[in-house]
């Protein structure tokens, strides 16, 4: 059970504060409901261009870094495509530097021209090392549109393509701020060794005096049912193939996703999970296999990647799969492994819940989704699965038809 | 509060000691220490049991990190499948791991399930059959593991700066081509268990909310004359062999970006001068704020990273700055990279920024030593240098006293250009950045 408190400020900026004296630490997390979805499909990879500026100096302070370096802090940010998280760590004493800093860059950023052209390489580099530079790297800029035809979810977080960071202009760059980035647009998260009525005295100082902004209205368009099955093949210089299946399902809060959660356990969560015993273990068909969600605010995909053991032909390893599959749609799994899974669900809870900041970032992402409590409920939520529903939601997951499947060759 | 002055940083405090949890040594009856580290506010432990089974004790490449992979997959009680099930079932989780001179197996457990957690972990330890089929199946995947790895220039880069550095049959290099795959005996991993993994080679960490009973446990699994001793092994020695070539390229073809690595072998963690060295190396790659990250990132835009380290060794150590760049800002990066190490030998450092960075090294320990199970990680670094952790009280203190002239000083000491090591790879030679 994790404690906390919240309240908001007259222009709309929410906080929530989770005390931990166990650290001599205290976090800072800020999340703006902004991510690569909410991009002109003409102009992506901007949020996450965008991320990197926030780092370029505000308008009263040059320099982010130094001065939280300075007092013994860190901080990093990370960019998806439904969110944009800024989170830093200092000693406890010194609280009110992150929220001067902080505040100062919502308030509005330096807009320096020398800084975006500075962080337009740097991102391009980033593209070039992430997608480009690694066996296998370039997977998510094929799987993606392969998945989704209509939602913006088809481009990846870094952009479709290097062109569309080359040609992000200034005022691309501050329109973007002022209608995304707002108190009545973010969530703050205060955690660690700190006082409730400390962070209300420092939110009302460095915070309250933000007007609120107009946001951009969010319209963003809706995936249509899949109705074929989808492949595509690709040859790369890589020293084995590899299979990527992605199968679509529903969004972040439905209550399928918690069943789903648990099928991707069953099938790959540990060395005891069906498609490692199988595939990997006993067939041999596999040297690596992986079955995962992509955890997205909207509809998300289940996905499914593998690479091949050397001589086992794409055929064989993608049969081998739809066998386990099917076994999941056909019979009921046991009692016994379904309390397998939820007891990892339950002792990986216990153990994320070390971790001040992990608490912070986790408190942050339910806010946005709609209430910061879900932390605390959701493990009733995984302990309610039933055999049926492990049944059923396979059953309308892993059908042919509503998957996509990308081929990667190694061109030998 | 003083009132909102935004373009005026807030007063702030410096860190002048750290509040460590302390750790507690006690022996089982058969003499393994065990370190306690009593604290945290979860109902979880983490043990780690750490044998002196590492690279260095190997008489071939693979043989060390292969026995420790092999612990899990199967015992004279249970086979692969039914130990994962039984860890699984229990929401618990084992590690393995092989570094340069130790190995070790971590279980991260819930506290309520310690009793039949820790049995199984015995059982791994203890009974170990190493079935030929796992064996198989485990040494083909970390073959393909390798085969992929060895795809990026990063690994290719560090394989070639390891074997210059250390010389190329040296476990700190632990640079091995993929014949060894094949040629791997399987007598001489299981025969390399049975020697090391036993309790006269072992050591054990235990963090988290700490009871009599636990400890009993313990006593009872791993304390006992039943786990039979082995005669003492002999100690190995190997020769450092650094060459004399300074330079090297490898080609990796198509490759948008190119690796570079420049480096030196350089003291551990017990010279004099290593705190210094450390400050040394923040300033230079360290940390965000470091004179490399802001000069070839955040100016120039040549790469998404850059940063450098000191690695210690128990009987050695070196000194890399890393970083991926474009393939045809790869000469100016590398000038610029040594452009800022000679600005660190011939001007000053301002006191300004030297504060900086002791103040952000202290909040980093502050930060990185907060917990139970981070500060076992670090106990078992230190153990193996003979120290515990209050060595990092004594580092904060004496990073208080460390002046910018002996800054410089190091900087003329270890960073000239000529014992520098370059190694560049990628699809094109960058390595005469200078001609």
């Amino acid at each position: 059970m994790i404690k906390f408190d919240k309240f908001t400020l007259e222009n709309g900026l929410r906080f929530i504060v989770h005390r931990d004296e166990t650290t001599p630490m205290a976090a800072v997390n800020i999340l703006y409901n902004i991510g690569a979805k909410d991009e002109n499909p003409e102009k992506t990879g901007f949020a996450h261009l965008f991320e990197h500026l926030m780092f370029g100096g505000s308008v009263n302070i040059p320099n982010y870094d130094a001065p939280l370096q300075r007092v013994g802090g860190d901080n990093n940010a990370w960019t998806n495509n439904d969110i944009t998280n800024y989170y830093l760590t200092v000693p406890k004493d010194n609280l009110e530097t992150a929220f001067w800093l902080e505040s100062d860059r919502m308030l509005s950023l330096a807009f320096s021209e020398k800084s975006l052209e500075v962080q337009k390489n740097v991102v391009i580099e980033e593209f070039k090392q992430r997608y480009f530079n690694q066996p296998y790297g370039d997977v998510w800029l094929y799987l993606r549109p392969l998945a989704y035809k209509q939602h913006p979810y088809q481009w990846p977080t870094i952009g479709k393509s290097i062109d569309h960071i080359e040609n992000a202009s200034l005022e691309d760059v501050k329109s973007f701020f002022f209608h995304h980035y707002a108190p009545n647009n973010a969530v703050v998260v205060v955690s660690g060794n700190i006082e409730i009525e400390e962070v209300k005295a420092l939110a009302q100082k460095w915070f309250a005096p933000i007007e609120k902004r107009e946001i951009a209205e969010k319209a963003i368009p809706q995936e249509s049912e899949q109705t074929e099955f989808r492949s595509m093949h690709l040859e790369r210089d890589v020293p084995f193939d590899a299979i990527y299946m992605a199968f679509h399902m529903g969004k972040r809060l439905d209550e399928d996703f918690y069943i789903i959660d648990l099928i991707s356990d069953i099938l790959s969560n540990g060395q005891s999970s069906r498609i490692f015993q199988s595939l990997v273990k006993d067939q041999n068909l596999f040297s690596s296999i992986d079955a995962y969600l992509t955890g997205d605010f909207d509809p998300g995909l289940f996905l499914i990647t593998g690479k091949l053991s050397d001589g086992v032909s794409m055929e064989e390893a993608e049969q081998a799969i739809w066998t386990e599959l099917n076994k999941m749609k056909e019979s009921k799994v046991s009692e016994y492994e379904l309390q397998k899974v939820k007891n990892k669900i339950e002792s990986s809870l216990v153990f994320s819940e070390i971790s001040y900041l992990n608490k912070a970032m986790n408190l942050a992402t339910y806010e946005i989704l709609g209430d910061a409590n879900i932390i605390n409920t959701e493990v009733l939520l995984y302990r309610k699965v039933n055999i049926e529903d492990i049944l059923n939601a396979s059953a309308k997951l892993f059908r042919k038809e509503n998957c996509s499947t990308l081929y990667y060759h190694s061109k030998k | 509060m003083n009132p909102t002055q935004r373009n005026i940083a807030p007063a702030f405090k410096t860190i002048d000691s750290i509040d460590i949890l302390p750790s507690e040594k006690q022996l089982l009856s058969n003499n393994i220490p065990i370190h306690i580290i009593n604290g945290g506010s979860q109902d979880v432990l983490k043990i780690e049991f750490i044998f002196e089974a590492g690279i260095w004790h190997q008489n071939s490449p693979l043989v060390a990190s292969m026995a420790n992979s092999m612990l899990n997959e199967g015992t004279t009680n249970y086979t692969a499948s039914e130990l994962a099930e039984k860890i699984d079932f229990y929401g618990a989780y084992i590690g393995f791991s092989t570094g340069k001179h130790d190995a070790s197996i971590s279980l991260y457990t819930l506290t309520k399930h310690i009793k039949d957690t820790l049995k199984i972990t015995e059982d791994i330890i203890k009974n170990s059959t190493f079935p030929q089929k796992e064996f198989q199946t485990i040494l083909l995947n970390k073959k393909q593991k390798y085969q992929i790895n060895h795809q990026k220039t990063n690994v290719l880069a560090k394989d070639k700066f390891n074997e210059l550095v250390y010389g190329s049959n040296h476990p700190y290099a632990n640079t091995y081509d993929i014949g060894v795959f094949d040629s791997l005996d399987y007598k001489s991993v299981k025969e390399f268990y049975q020697k090391h993994y036993t309790p006269n080679n072992c050591k054990i960490i235990i963090a988290g909310k700490i009871n009599q009973e636990i400890l009993d446990l313990l006593e009872a699994l791993f304390g006992s004359n039943k786990w039979p001793l082995q005669t003492n092994l002999p100690k190995k020695e190997y020769n450092l062999r650094a060459t004399n070539k300074r330079r090297a390229f490898v080609e990796k073809k198509d490759a948008v970006q190119s690796s570079i690595r420049i480096g030196r072998p350089i003291f551990n963690k017990t010279h004099k001068d290593y705190t210094a060295m450390q400050l040394l190396n923040l300033v230079l790659g360290g940390y965000f704020g470091s004179r490399l990250m802001q000069n070839i990132r955040e100016d120039k835009g040549y790469t998404y990273g850059i940063n450098s380290f000191m690695i210690s060794h128990l009987n050695a150590g070196h000194f890399a700055i890393v970083t991926e760049v474009g393939k045809d800002v790869c000469r100016n990066a590398i000038r610029e990279i040594f452009k800022e190490i000679k600005t660190l030998r011939e001007e000053r450092i301002p006191e300004e920024e030297l504060d900086l960075v002791k103040n952000y090294i202290s909040g980093e320990m502050l930060r990185n030593l907060d917990s139970p199970f981070a500060l076992s990680e670090s106990l078992k670094g230190n153990l193996a240098f003979g120290f515990d952790n209050s060595y990092y009280q004594k580092f904060i203190s004496e990073l208080k006293k460390i002046s910018p002239d002996q800054i410089t000083k190091l900087a003329n000491t270890y960073l000239q250009e000529k014992d520098l090591y370059l190694i560049v790879c990628g699809s094109e030679d960058s390595t005469n950045y200078d001609s």
